[in-house]
C-alpha cells in the first residue's frame, strides 16, 4: 500500500513544475490570515510588547477566519506568495 | 450655553464634573453617551490632567497620549458635554437632584468661536515662558496651548508673562492672527449652571522634592523628577524622545531611579504610600532601556509594590529580560562629583556595608498629594477631607463623599492608578445615573449629524493620511517616503504625513480635506482598527462620508513595533501595508445599518458583593436586574470576612446589602443554579438557567469573584496549630482569642508570587496587619511576627503598617529562595527564618502560625469564559478589554466584569468596580435603540441555492429557512464573522468591508509589492 503511494507521488510529482533551487538569500514573502478577535489582536500584542519577528509577512484581518475562503489561499499561491499562516 | 429649562422642583438631568482629567473624562462620556448633559470644569486651559504628560503606561507599555487622545476629541466633540476651562467653582447650593452653581471663567484672550487653532501667534510671540507642562525642562510662549493635541485647541494668553499685558505694547499675536481671534479686553466672568449632581475629579499634586535638600533636587542639574523623566522619554518632549540628561545633554548610562520622595515618611514628606510608584520607575526603566540599550539602569527601593494585575511579571521581566536592577535601600543622600555633573549615592547595602556609587542621572520617584488648595475646595462644596486631605470615603461608600448627591473619583479619593481611577470615572457615573434616572434624557441634546454624500457611483477618491505617533511609527518607519509611495497610486488623490493623526487638529484637518478635496474614501494608516477605527469613522461620517468608507492600516503595531532598528524593511512593509489597505479602500461601498429595540434589563453572573452592587445601582437607574447566584446564599467570599482593614463591619454591611436585594423591586434573585445558555447580541439577550427559568435582557456582567487557595505548605493540615488568616479572622471577631501569652507568627504570601501562581493577591498583607493589629490592641504584650517579601499596603493602607509596627508587631523579611522552615516542636511550632537586618538566622516559637492565603478565580469563570468566549490572562481571571481605558468591558458589546473574577482587589475596590459595571451597563440599557453593526453578512437570495451549509454552520443561528422553503438570512443576529460566506459555494452570502473583491484586492496588492 505505502509503496504504491510512493510510486503515485513520484509520479505525480513528475507532472509537476520541477523544484527550484532555493538561492542562499532568498526570503519568503507571507500572507497572515488573521481573526480580528484574537491572531489579529495577539499580531497588536505582538507589537505592544515589542516582541520581534521577520519583516516579510503582512497580515490581512479577516472578521474570523471561519470567513477564509479557498479562493483567497490559492489567489496567493497563484500570485507568487511563498506561504499563507492561518490563524484564528 | 445651551438653555436650560425649569425642572419644576424635580430632578435635573445634567451633572457637573469638577476636573478633566481621565477619571473626570470617563465619568463625562458615560453620562453624557447615556442621556445626560454634563459641564465640565477644568482649571487648565485643556482637558487631560496628568495622564497626559506621560509617555507610557504600564504595564503594556502603551502610549498614553495615543489612548487618551482620542477620549480628549471625543469629550471635546460631544454635543451633550459643555468644557468650561480656566474654570473654577466658586459657590453650591442646592440640594440631591438640584444644585445651582456658579463657576468663574477667567479670560482665555483668545475667541474659541473665532479661533481656528492655526497656531501663527503662538509662532509668532516673542515672549519665552517656562513650559509648566515639560516640568521645566524647555520653553512655551507667553500665548500657548499647554500641549499640541490640546483640547479645545484654542490657545490661551498667559497675561502675567505677555508682553503688551505687561508694558503696554507687542500685540504680534493679534497682527499674525487672521481669524481676528485675540481679545486683550476679555474678563474675568461668572457663570451660573443647574445641575442634578456633583462629581468631583480635581486629580492631583505633586511632592515637591525641593524640600527634601539632601536629594539634591534643584541644586544638582541631573537630579531630575519621575515627571520630568517622563518628558524626557516621550517623542514629543523636550529632547525628542532621546534619553539625554539637563547639564550636558550627554546621554546618560547609569541612571538611578530613588523610590517613596515625598511617601512613606511622615517627617519630611507625606505619611502615605502613592501606590504608582514602583511600576512607573519599573515602566521608566524599561522604556529608558528600549530607547537606549546602553542604559544600565538601577532602582533604589524599599519595597517592591507590584500588587496589581500582571505587575509582578512585569517586575520580573524588567529583571530578567531588560536587566534592570533592583537595590533595597533607602538613599540618605545625593553629591555631585564636581566637575563631572555625576551624582555620587551613598547606601548601605543589605549586608550593612557602605557603598558609594556614581550615577550620571538620577531620577527622583515623586509622590502624589492632594491639591495645595484643597481644603478650600472642600469647603466650596462643603464635604468633609479625612486626617490626609482626601476627601473622606468609606470602606462600604468608597465614591460618595460626606454630601449626599456629590462624588468622588481618582487621586482625590486617595492614592491610584489610570485603571482604578477610570473604573472610579465609571462608577460615579453609574451613581449619579441612579441618583437621577428619572431625569434621563430631559437635557440632552441629540445630535444632527450632516446629510450623508451619496458616493456610490463616484469614482473613488481616495485620501492616505500616515502618522508618525509622536515617534512611536517614524522612528523605525520612514513616514515620509511611506506618502510618496502612494502619490500616484489608483484612486489617490491626496496623501500627506501626520504627528499624530487622532489629534483634535488633525481630525479637523481630514474633515477639511474630505470637504475640499471631494474625498469619497479615507485611509488612515497609523494603529490598530481595534482601538483607534470608530475615531476616524466618526471623523468622516462628520464631514458627511458613511462612516464605513474609511479604513485603517495597522502599521505601528504590526510594523514599527515590532522591527524596531530594521527600518528599510520595515519602511517597505509599511509601505505594503497602506498599499494593501488603499486596494481595499477604492472598494468600500456605503453601509447602511438598521437599529433594533434594547431590553432594560441585565443578568448578573454571580452574587456576592459585587454583583449585588451592581444589581442596585442597575436597579435604582430604573432597570430590571436578575442575579444568577449558584450557592444557596448570596455574599460569596464576603461571607467569611469580619472586619475591614479600619474595622467596619462587614457582616453587618453584607446583611443590609442582601435585604436591600430582596426588597428591591427591580432585582430578581435566582440562587442555587446556573446558567444553562445565553443567545443573542447586546441589546436582546435571552438567557435560560438550569432550574428551567429564562428572562430577556439587554446586557450581562460577570462577576463570577474568587475563592482563597487553600495551602498546602507550611504543615497546613497537619497540626492544627497552622491555620489561614481568615481562620484567625473568624475566631477574633467570635472572641475566641487572643489569649495572654498567646505568640503569633503570620508568613506572607502562601501561594501567591510564585510558580504557578506568580501573581500578588493583593489582599494579604493588609488581612495579616488587620489581625495583627487587633491582637495587639487586645493583648499589648502578644508577640506578633510577620514574615513577609514585601509589604503592600498601598495607598492610604499604609497607616495601618505604620499603626502595626507601632503597637510592636515584628515584621521579617524573606526571600522565596530562603523561605522560613517550620517545624511541630511539642505543642508549638517552632518557626526558623533568616533576618537579612540582622544577617542572621532567627528562630520564633509560635502557638500559631497563621499562613496568608492568596486567592483564586473561582473555578466556574473558565466555564463562564467559554460560555460567552471571554479571554483569561494566564492566572485564569478573565481578561478586560483593555488594561487601562476600558478595566470593566469586554471586547464583546454588552458584557461587563467586576470583582474577584477580574483580579484579587479589596473590598472597597470591588465596590467601586462594581458600580463601574453598573455605570458602564447603564449606558447600553439607558438606549431604547442600538445601531446593528454594519460589519454583517448580506445574503443575495438570487443566486442562492439553499444547499443548507450556512444554516447547518452558523454559530448565531442567523440564516433560517422561510416558508418558501429557502434560506433567509436574520440581519440582527448576525455577528459578521463570516463563516457562511467561507462555505457557500454559491458565493450568495458577502461580508460588509470584508467581500470577496476586496480581500482579493489585498492579496494582489501583497503580491504586485513584494514578488518581484
Amino acid at each position: 500500500m505505502a509503496e504504491a503511494a510512493i510510486a503515485l507521488e513520484q509520479e505525480e510529482h513528475s507532472t509537476v513544475e520541477k523544484q527550484q533551487e532555493i538561492p542562499p538569500d532568498w526570503k519568503p514573502n507571507i500572507i497572515a490570515f488573521a481573526c480580528h478577535y484574537c491572531a489579529f489582536a495577539a499580531a497588536d500584542l505582538a507589537g505592544v510588547m515589542r516582541l520581534s519577528y521577520p519583516t516579510n509577512v503582512k497580515v490581512i484581518r479577516l472578521p474570523c477566519t471561519g470567513k477564509l475562503d479557498h479562493i483567497y489561499v490559492l489567489r496567493a499561491f497563484e500570485k507568487g506568495l511563498d506561504g499563507v499562516f492561518v490563524a484564528g | 450655553m445651551s438653555e436650560i429649562k425649569s425642572t419644576n422642583g424635580k430632578k435635573r438631568g445634567s451633572v457637573l464634573i469638577v476636573g478633566g482629567g481621565i477619571g473626570g473624562m470617563q465619568s463625562a462620556l458615560d453620562l453624557a453617551e447615556s442621556g445626560f448633559k454634563v459641564h465640565l470644569v477644568q482649571r487648565d486651559s485643556t482637558v487631560g490632567g496628568t495622564m497626559v504628560m506621560l509617555d507610557k503606561t504600564f504595564p503594556t507599555g502603551d502610549c498614553a497620549m495615543c489612548m487618551i487622545s482620542p477620549k480628549m476629541v471625543e469629550v471635546g466633540r460631544h454635543l451633550n458635554i459643555d468644557i468650561h476651562t480656566l474654570a473654577e467653582v466658586v459657590s453650591v447650593e442646592g440640594e440631591p437632584g438640584d444644585y445651582k452653581v456658579k463657576v468663574k471663567l477667567e479670560p482665555r484672550y483668545v475667541d474659541e468661536e473665532k479661533c481656528t487653532g492655526c497656531g501663527v501667534c503662538e509662532e509668532k510671540c516673542p515672549k519665552k515662558v517656562t513650559s509648566e507642562y515639560e516640568q521645566g525642562l524647555t520653553v512655551r510662549k507667553a500665548i500657548f496651548s499647554l500641549f499640541p493635541q490640546a483640547v479645545p485647541n484654542t490657545r490661551a494668553i498667559d497675561k502675567d508673562n505677555c508682553i503688551y499685558f505687561q508694558k503696554g505694547k507687542c500685540k504680534a499675536c493679534e497682527k499674525f492672527c487672521e481669524a481676528g481671534a485675540i481679545d486683550y479686553e476679555q474678563e474675568e466672568k461668572v457663570i451660573e449652571l443647574n445641575v442634578g449632581a456633583i462629581i468631583l475629579s480635581p486629580g492631583l499634586d505633586r511632592y515637591d522634592p525641593v524640600v527634601r535638600q539632601e536629594l539634591g533636587f534643584g541644586r544638582w542639574p541631573n537630579v531630575i523628577t519621575s515627571i520630568q523623566f517622563e518628558r524626557i522619554l516621550s517623542a514629543s518632549g523636550p529632547y525628542k524622545g532621546e534619553v539625554k540628561r539637563p547639564s550636558d545633554e550627554k546621554h546618560p548610562k547609569k541612571v538611578a531611579w530613588i523610590q517613596c520622595v515625598g511617601s512613606r515618611d511622615k517627617h519630611n514628606a507625606n505619611p502615605w504610600c502613592s501606590s504608582v510608584c514602583c511600576m512607573y520607575a519599573t515602566k521608566q526603566a524599561i522604556i529608558a532601556k528600549e530607547h537606549d540599550k546602553d542604559i544600565d539602569p538601577t532602582i533604589f527601593f524599599m519595597e517592591m509594590r507590584a500588587f496589581g494585575k500582571d505587575f509582578d511579571k512585569y517586575v520580573d521581566r524588567a529583571q530578567d529580560e531588560y536587566g534592570v536592577r533592583y537595590q533595597r535601600a533607602m538613599i540618605s543622600a545625593v553629591r555631585e562629583e564636581p566637575g563631572t555633573g555625576n551624582l555620587l549615592l551613598r547606601y548601605a547595602r543589605e549586608d550593612g556595608v557602605l557603598v558609594d556609587e556614581t550615577f550620571d542621572l538620577v531620577v527622583l520617584s515623586i509622590g502624589f498629594q492632594p491639591h495645595s488648595d484643597v481644603a478650600e475646595f472642600a469647603k466650596t462644596f462643603d464635604i468633609e477631607l479625612n486626617e490626609h486631605r482626601f476627601a473622606k470615603t468609606t470602606q462600604f461608600q468608597p465614591i460618595n463623599t460626606s454630601r449626599d448627591g456629590m462624588f468622588v473619583t481618582g487621586i482625590f479619593q486617595g492614592p491610584k492608578d489610570i485603571p482604578e481611577t477610570v473604573m472610579q470615572g465609571s462608577a460615579v457615573a453609574g451613581e449619579a445615573m441612579a441618583l437621577l434616572a428619572e431625569a434621563r434624557g430631559t437635557e440632552a441634546v441629540v445630535k444632527k449629524l450632516p446629510p450623508e454624500k451619496d458616493v456610490k457611483d463616484e469614482e473613488a477618491k481616495t485620501g492616505v493620511f500616515v502618522c508618525h505617533c509622536g515617534i512611536n511609527i517614524s522612528q523605525t518607519v520612514d513616514v515620509k517616503k511611506v506618502v510618496d509611495s502612494v502619490k500616484g497610486d489608483p484612486g489617490v488623490v491626496h496623501a500627506e504625513d501626520m504627528i499624530y493623526a487622532c489629534a483634535q487638529d488633525s481630525q479637523e484637518k481630514i474633515k477639511k480635506l474630505v470637504k475640499e478635496k471631494g474625498l469619497n474614501r479615507v485611509v488612515v494608516a497609523s494603529c490598530t482598527p481595534r482601538t483607534h477605527e470608530p475615531l476616524f469613522q466618526d471623523t468622516i461620517r462628520d464631514a458627511g462620508l458613511n462612516k464605513y468608507l474609511f479604513e485603517l492600516a495597522d502599521i505601528r503595531e504590526q510594523c514599527s513595533w515590532c522591527h524596531m532598528g530594521q527600518n528599510e524593511e520595515a519602511t517597505e512593509k509599511a509601505t505594503g501595508i497602506v498599499k494593501m489597505n488603499l486596494a481595499k479602500a477604492n472598494l468600500l461601498e456605503p453601509i447602511y445599518t438598521d437599529s433594533v429595540d434594547v431590553t432594560p434589563g441585565a443578568m448578573i453572573i454571580g452574587g456576592g458583593v459585587a454583583g449585588m452592587t451592581t444589581a442596585l445601582s442597575l436597579g435604582d437607574q430604573g432597570f430590571d436586574v436578575h442575579i444568577v447566584e449558584k450557592e444557596e446564599e448570596p455574599g460569596g467570599v464576603v461571607r467569611n470576612l469580619y472586619h475591614t482593614l479600619d474595622e467596619s463591619d462587614v457582616q453587618a454591611f453584607l446583611k443590609v446589602k442582601i435585604d436591600e436585594v430582596h426588597a428591591h423591586p427591580r432585582i430578581t434573585l435566582h440562587t442555587g443554579t446556573e446558567v444553562k445558555s445565553t443567545d443573542g447580541f447586546v441589546g436582546n439577550f435571552k438567557t435560560t438557567l438550569k432550574d428551567g427559568t429564562s428572562f430577556e435582557h439587554g446586557a450581562i456582567i460577570i462577576a463570577t469573584g474568587g475563592e482563597e487557595y487553600e495551602p498546602t505548605e507550611y504543615l497546613y493540615g497537619e497540626s492544627d496549630r497552622v491555620i489561614t488568616q481568615r481562620t484567625l479572622e473568624k475566631r477574633l471577631a467570635e472572641g475566641d482569642g487572643p489569649k495572654g501569652g498567646e505568640r503569633y507568627v503570620m508568613i506572607q504570601c502562601v501561594g501567591s508570587r510564585e510558580e504557578p501562581n506568580n501573581y500578588c493577591s493583593r489582599i494579604c498583607c493588609q488581612d495579616a496587619i488587620k489581625n495583627a493589629i487587633a491582637i495587639k490592641k487586645k493583648i499589648p504584650g502578644a508577640q506578633v511576627v510577620v514574615l513577609y517579601r514585601d509589604i503592600r499596603t498601598y495607598g492610604l493602607r499604609e497607616d495601618y503598617y505604620t499603626m502595626a509596627r507601632d503597637l510592636g508587631v515584628m515584621f521579617v523579611r524573606f526571600v522565596p529562595e530562603r523561605k522560613p522552615e517550620v517545624e511541630v516542636v511539642g505543642d508549638h511550632i517552632q518557626v526558623k527564618a533568616f533576618d537579612y537586618m540582622l544577617d542572621s538566622e532567627v528562630m520564633f516559637e509560635a502557638d500559631w502560625l497563621v499562613l496568608s492565603t492568596g486567592l483564586r478565580p473561582h473555578p466556574t469563570t473558565e466555564q463562564i469564559g467559554k460560555l460567552y468566549k471571554l479571554t483569561r490572562n494566564p492566572d485564569g481571571y478573565l481578561m478586560e478589554a483593555h488594561v487601562k481605558l476600558r478595566p470593566v468591558d469586554f471586547p464583546s458589546e454588552g458584557i461587563f466584569l467586576c470583582g474577584l473574577a477580574h483580579a484579587p482587589k479589596n473590598l472597597d475596590e470591588t465596590i467601586s468596580q462594581a458600580l463601574a459595571a453598573a455605570g458602564r451597563a447603564g449606558v447600553v440599557l439607558s438606549h431604547t435603540k442600538l445601531v446593528v453593526s454594519g460589519i454583517i453578512a448580506k445574503h443575495d437570495r438570487d443566486i442562492c441555492m439553499s444547499c443548507l451549509s450556512c444554516f447547518r454552520l452558523c454559530p448565531f443561528d442567523s440564516p433560517y429557512i422561510d416558508e418558501e422553503g429557502k434560506v433567509r438570512h436574520n440581519e440582527v443576529k448576525c455577528m459578521g464573522c463570516g463563516i457562511c460566506a467561507g462555505i457557500c459555494p454559491a458565493k450568495a452570502f458577502q461580508v460588509n468591508n470584508f467581500r470577496d473583491d476586496q480581500i482579493l484586492s489585498m492579496i494582489d496588492t501583497i503580491a504586485d509589492t513584494t514578488c518581484h
